[in-house]
């Protein structure tokens, strides 16, 4: 009887070296493998069959920007760091307006950038992008 | 001397407040792993003012100059986009994909893939742009 309470009470004491091994591998494998690079970018939306419906062309401000890369607003040609000045004064006439960005397949993904950062800029929200086929 | 014998006991130091802090980093490295999946392209980011840091973006799709689309390290077709998202999705529900396209690559490209991506269940979608540099 005493030799059996004894004996479990000094053996009471788990070791745990085995497992703090496996911890510790554990530990320095997700320390390695996490990456806290945090990618930086810009929200796009594509205009969807719904929404698609529901814009008016009277609440819509729509931007077209072509192969070589000018943007036309209202049927003229504006300059790239115009285009935040033109949304806000489109805006200002239309505030629940979307804004379309209609662009050239063959156009450059930085210009497209460029014109989706000023409308930010500008306020818009809702932004939508589409290509055309020219 | 029964107080040098007592030392003796004493000798085993106690883990528990070490296992602790280690468990604790442990799930903590655990639940911010995400595992991106990098799309195994350099590319020459566009610039924008208004980036916003994608800290649930874990589907990277890379668009090179000449538009060719890269995904998981290695070429692939426009048509394989859709699938590898399926897949991706999958893995991480809550995963956003990230397009990385180059600053001259061809805006049809980026579009397609962004469609690609949102019919394979993807709903958040950003064009990854580096903060300008006012």
């Amino acid at each position: 009887m005493s030799k059996k309470t004894r004996a479990s009470a000094e053996e009471a004491d788990i070791d745990l070296t085995p497992m703090l091994d496996v911890t510790f591998i554990m530990l320095i494998f997700f320390i390695v493998t996490t990456s806290f690079a945090k990618e930086m970018g810009i929200d796009v939306n594509r205009p969807t069959a719904s929404n698609t419906q529901m814009s008016e062309a009277s609440k819509v401000v729509a931007i077209l920007i072509k192969q070589n890369g000018e943007v036309q607003m209202e049927g003229r040609a504006i300059d790239l760091k115009a285009v935040r000045a033109n949304v806000e004064r489109a805006r200002a006439e239309k505030p629940d307006a979307s804004v379309i960005i209609a662009i050239s397949k063959a156009a450059q993904t930085g210009v497209l950038v460029q014109v989706i950062d000023q409308v930010k800029e500008a306020g818009a929200s809702n932004i939508s992008v589409a290509s055309t086929a020219d | 001397m029964a107080r040098k014998h007592s030392t003796a006991e004493d000798a085993q130091i106690d883990l528990t407040p070490m296992l602790d802090v280690t468990f604790i980093m442990l799930i903590f490295f655990i639940v911010t792993t995400s595992f991106v999946k990098e799309a195994g392209l350099d590319v020459r980011k566009p610039e924008a003012a208004t980036t916003e840091p994608k800290v649930r973006a874990s589907i990277m799709i890379a668009v090179s100059e000449t538009g060719q689309v890269w995904m998981q390290k290695r070429q692939i077709e426009l048509d394989a986009v859709r699938p590898l998202v399926e897949a991706s999705k999958a893995e991480n529900p809550e995963g956003s994909a990230m397009i990385i396209a180059d600053r001259g690559a061809p805006a049809g490209v980026v579009i397609a893939v962004m469609d690609q991506a949102r019919l394979g269940g993807v709903t958040d979608i950003a064009i990854a742009a580096q903060q300008q540099t006012q």
